[in-house]
């Protein structure tokens, strides 16, 4: 998003238990949002950051409300997301896996090829990125679903760049300026959501 | 909904499907697993839902690299022509009172399928048994009343048990009499469902405990192949039941990845 000029168009509101009050002196839980974007130059992309948790009792509906209005021709869809590293199931001990590291799932339709490889069974992906790409599996739009293995909780340089290699793929290298920069340019966005350490002050 | 993998919607016809209930042990989904690999059946469409968990994942009776790319999705529908059998893979649970609609759009695509008969697999708690039914094979066989015409001399001359009825309410002496699944999902509703529509249906199902479940699927196949004689029946072949069903690849590393050597 720092590359180019994104406008919000949308956004799709929802409340779970899972959704935080952030607001101490009204008690009604805080509702969750996914924010629509769309770029300026080519508003026929769309970007959605979808930054809570949508159960699975919701994902059908969002799901239905997000590509209802769309159309499912000449439409590609990318996923980005992340898990712990020990949902990945291998033979070797999770523990001695280079982490983080990206795998991919695509859909029939999507002819090109992965910046990874391709998740190995009997590996599976559930929620919100599972039901997104059900659904463009079924109704045959092409779609690629990127999932980084990470081996920590929160937010870090390291894990962000694994996505890295996605920013040369075909759908996306239009949208990145600037890659030979990207770490410095992803540092200064992340110091912004850094606690500083006050252990020693 | 059923959606189909190609252009067209496949002639369901008078083709028998075998689905599974998603009940203790995950018995009936392993033994769908087992068929659908064993037979090397073919996807020919999705069943789009709304009921169930979604999950996606890389072909899970992948035998190659050639075909380990192709993605499957929570409920699924594979066919061999040539045996006029159809299957229902489900692979995730029911989304909290989705269970009714379920059953009911499953039966309506059924009706409207012309499917000649529904075979569910499934399974009940092992430790709900009677005194009589710890003392006697762990498998039982249940009929709606149109599939009884035409198949309760097969069930005698198999030899077959079938469900007992137990007390409706299990601590009341003088409680009702009727059929009960513990453990068995949708089973129950399937079959209830199935009745009242008039569906030929037959449940199938073995006594289990939670665990390695590997075992119990293969019981269950087996019993299923007296009937239907999937594969060769046993007495022709005396080899062990796991090496006349093929496992599929999905079913590695079932408890867990690698342990650390460290640990050790």
């Amino acid at each position: 998003m720092n590359s180019g000029v994104w406008e919000e168009v949308g956004f799709a509101k929802l409340w779970n238990e899972w959704c935080r009050t952030t607001d101490t002196t009204h008690l009604s839980p805080a509702e969750a949002f996914c924010i629509f974007y769309h770029l300026k130059s080519n508003p026929s992309v769309i970007l959605c950051q979808c930054s809570c948790y949508v159960a699975e009792d919701q994902q059908y509906q969002w799901l239905e409300k997000v590509f209802g209005s769309c159309t499912r021709k000449n439409t590609q869809v990318t996923i980005l997301t992340c898990r712990h590293v020990t949902d990945y199931k291998t033979s070797e001990s999770t523990g001695s896996l280079p982490a983080p590291f990206l795998k991919a799932l695509k859909t029939q339709n999507f002819k090109d090829p992965a910046c990874c490889s391709l998740l190995e069974q009997p590996n599976i992906v559930h929620d919100l990125p599972a039901a997104v790409l059900s659904y463009c599996q079924v109704w045959k739009i092409p779609a690629i679903l990127y999932l980084c293995y990470t081996d920590v909780m929160k937010l870090d340089l390291i894990t962000v760049e694994a996505f890295k290699p996605i920013l040369s793929s075909r759908s996306l290298k239009s949208l990145v300026k600037n890659i030979p920069q990207s770490t410095e340019i992803l540092k200064k966005l992340m110091t912004t959501n850094e606690v500083q350490s006050n252990i020693y002050t | 909904m059923f959606v189909p993998c190609g252009e067209s919607v496949p002639d369901l016809t008078g083709f028998t499907l075998l689905m599974p209930a998603v009940s203790v042990g995950n018995v009936g989904q392993l033994a769908i697993d087992l068929i659908i690999s064993t037979l090397n059946m073919s996807k020919i469409g999705y069943f789009y839902t709304d009921c169930l968990v979604p999950m996606v994942g890389n072909n899970p009776y992948a035998t190659g690299e050639e075909n380990s790319t192709e993605l499957s999705i929570n409920a699924e529908v594979y066919s061999l022509p040539s045996r006029r059998l159809v299957a229902l893979q489900l692979r995730s649970i029911f989304i909290k009172y989705k269970t009714k609609p379920f059953c009911e759009k499953l039966l309506s695509w059924v009706k409207g399928s012309n499917c000649a008969r529904v075979i569910v697999l499934s399974s009940s708690h092992s430790y709900q048994r009677n005194d009589l039914q710890l003392r006697s094979t762990p498998f039982r066989y249940l009929l709606t009343p149109s599939m009884q015409i035409n198949v309760q001399n097969k069930m005698k001359s198999l030899n077959w048990e079938e469900m007992e009825k137990s007390p409706c309410i299990p601590e009341i002496n003088d409680s009702e009499f009727c059929v009960r699944i513990p453990g068995g999902g949708i089973t129950k509703a399937l079959y209830d469902e199935s009745c009242s529509k008039e569906i030929q249906m037959a449940v199938l199902l073995k006594f289990v405990s939670e665990g390695d479940n590997i075992p119990d699927a293969l019981g269950l196949v087996e019993y299923l192949n007296e009937w239907l004689q999937i594969i060769k029946p046993h007495s022709e072949d005396p080899t062990v039941p796991s090496l006349r069903w093929k496992m599929p690849s999905s079913w590695r590393l079932l408890f867990g990845s690698g342990l650390p050597p460290a640990l050790f």
